[in-house]
């Protein structure tokens, strides 16, 4: 459905991205300035995507590869230099968002924080206050509900970040790692949280450093490197040609353009 | 690539992400108030003030005859005081903060528009200046009503005139910091505050010296720099004297249109910004 046009705004258009499809990026580019001289710096090169509808899809690259970029463009959060995007839900307001390392407002609890989002979208009452209580039993936080989130662990505040995400029953999840950071316990509290989503049929984008996690939910992973998605495909057929997750991942991304690997 | 020309209608519900809504505001509003009147910063800070007010007992008993009049003067400069710096400061930070700590990207995720978000800043921080300057300006009501015997509607009303002033340095450096960091910020929105005490001033004093060139520059300050002083009736407060209300509504109505002004051109200048 929507569209994210080079130098504007993404406004939305239902049913832009097709069939099936949830998100459709095509020929995406960004070029920031940096420094006094305001130097160029391709940060995007041509990225072409498509995530189906129910999907979970693990979005990988080495630092820099371009993946946030990505999905800040795909959200309207930055604007393209030239490109599209185009969304397969009924408009911006069914896609949740995770960034990455989120830091939220220290002196909310964290049900105050969850209501404040609900009411972005334009949430009151009782629906509110059921739909706070719900995601807060979901993420495990309903003993911690009422603390403030300057006193949250690092684990809990990517939870509320989760949950934030989700407060408005999205139908596209675009998480930007949200395994970082985190011990093996929240780690596994947030591999629940996506499993969950994937059986709920929400489609979910995530960015991750952590192939084992990325193997262990993604049917689907793209790999990226210098702005490029250099490799599409099924997980099975990337450990068809490898081992493992991780020497196939370092063949496409240390080799020259995917490395020889089939797609 | 030619940009790519969408086409859902006006209140097709694809257009909500661009919220302007008056709920996204009001909620960004009623976040932004719970959360700096929370900050404990700002309660050492208000608590500071009202030791400093207490002071002004103390300078009182020393001017033998005048402890009304010192206390109003000592206190009303320790709530402007204390206003501006609670309200600089905060101002300054209230943009940048939530850039740098990456809560705009929650937020900008959602149905939430630059325009609502500068808007909703400013709110809620101005709900927050209110209860700060409410809580000083009756506290030192109350002490001049319990030192002169009286109550003094005019401690009221320099206070109200005082948020005022506040609110408009408070606008200006949220402009500045759209583009600016907060320490710069902050430290040009005391610059705005100072100059726009002395602008009136200077504009008097270039046109007692002839020049064209010095008086054609003070005009363009003048313009460029609210007029403070034209609302600041603390000197007649002090001395329990009526000022031209007629003037001051007509530099209020002033200042109320530069803050409109320089939030929309924040919101201009933010909504270019790539956060």
């Amino acid at each position: 459905m929507s569209v994210a046009q080079s130098g504007e705004r993404v406004e939305t258009s239902p049913g832009g991205a097709g069939d099936g499809v949830a998100l459709a990026v095509r020929g995406l580019r960004k070029t920031v300035h940096v420094g006094f001289w305001r130097r160029p710096v391709e940060i995007l090169r041509g990225v072409d995507l498509t995530v189906r509808r129910g999907e979970v899809v693990g979005l990988l690259g080495p630092n820099g590869a371009g993946k946030t970029t990505t999905v800040k463009v795909a959200l309207g959060l930055m604007r393209p230099t030239a490109g599209s995007v185009e969304l397969g839900v009924a408009s911006l307001s069914r896609v949740g968002y995770l960034p990455e390392n989120p830091y939220f407002y220290e002196y909310l609890t964290g049900r105050e924080f969850l209501a404040f989002c609900a009411r972005l979208f334009g949430l009151g009452g009782r629906e509110r206050e059921e739909r706070v209580a719900r995601l807060l039993a979901d993420v495990g936080l309903e003993r911690a509900a009422d603390v403030q989130l300057r006193k949250y662990s690092k684990g809990m505040l990517q939870r509320i970040g989760i949950a934030q995400a989700l407060v408005n029953e999205p139908e596209l999840v675009l998480l930007d790692e949200p395994m970082t950071g985190l011990d093996p316990v929240g780690r596994v509290e947030v591999k629940r949280i996506i499993q969950r989503l994937h059986g709920r049929g929400t489609t979910v984008l995530f960015n991750s450093h952590i192939l084992s996690d990325v193997h262990e939910l993604c049917s689907h992973v793209a790999i990226m490197r210098e702005g490029r998605v250099v490799w599409d495909g099924e997980v099975a057929a990337a450990l068809a040609q490898a081992a493992t997750l991780e020497e196939f991942f370092m063949r496409v991304v240390g080799g020259g353009e995917a490395a020889g690997v089939a797609p | 690539m030619s940009p790519v020309v969408c086409c859902a209608p006006p209140g097709d519900p694809a257009r909500r992400r661009d919220g302007a809504g008056l709920s996204q505001v009001g909620a960004i509003a009623a976040n932004t108030f719970r959360e700096t009147i929370r900050d404990r910063v700002l309660m050492v800070i208000v608590v500071f003030a009202l030791v400093m007010i207490l002071g002004a007992l103390w300078l009182g008993s020393i001017s033998l005859g005048q402890e009304g009049r010192m206390m109003k003067d000592f206190g009303l400069l320790a709530v402007t005081g204390f206003g501006l710096i609670v309200t600089v400061f905060i101002a300054a930070s209230l943009v940048r903060k939530e850039v740098e700590k990456r809560t705009v990207f929650v937020l900008f995720s959602k149905p939430v528009s630059r325009g609502a978000f500068i808007v909703g800043k400013f709110l809620g921080l101005s709900l927050t200046a209110a209860a700060v300057l409410a809580g000083m300006g009756l506290f030192l009501f109350a002490l001049v009503w319990a030192i002169e015997g009286r109550p003094s509607g005019m401690v009221l009303a320099a206070t109200a005139l005082v948020y005022l002033q506040v609110e408009t340095v408070m606008a200006v450096t949220i402009l500045f910091s759209t583009v600016a960091s907060a320490i710069l910020s902050a430290v040009l929105g005391l610059c705005v505050f100072v100059a726009g005490q002395l602008s009136d001033n200077v504009l008097s004093l270039t046109r007692l010296g002839h020049n064209a060139v010095t008086e054609a520059a003070s005009w363009v300050v003048f313009v460029v720099v609210p007029n403070l002083t034209a609302v600041d009736v603390k000197a007649a407060a002090v001395g329990e004297q009526a000022p031209d209300w007629g003037s001051v509504a007509l530099w209020a109505a002033y200042l109320v249109a530069y803050i409109v002004v320089a939030l929309a051109l924040a919101v201009a200048v933010f909504r270019r910004r790539e956060v």
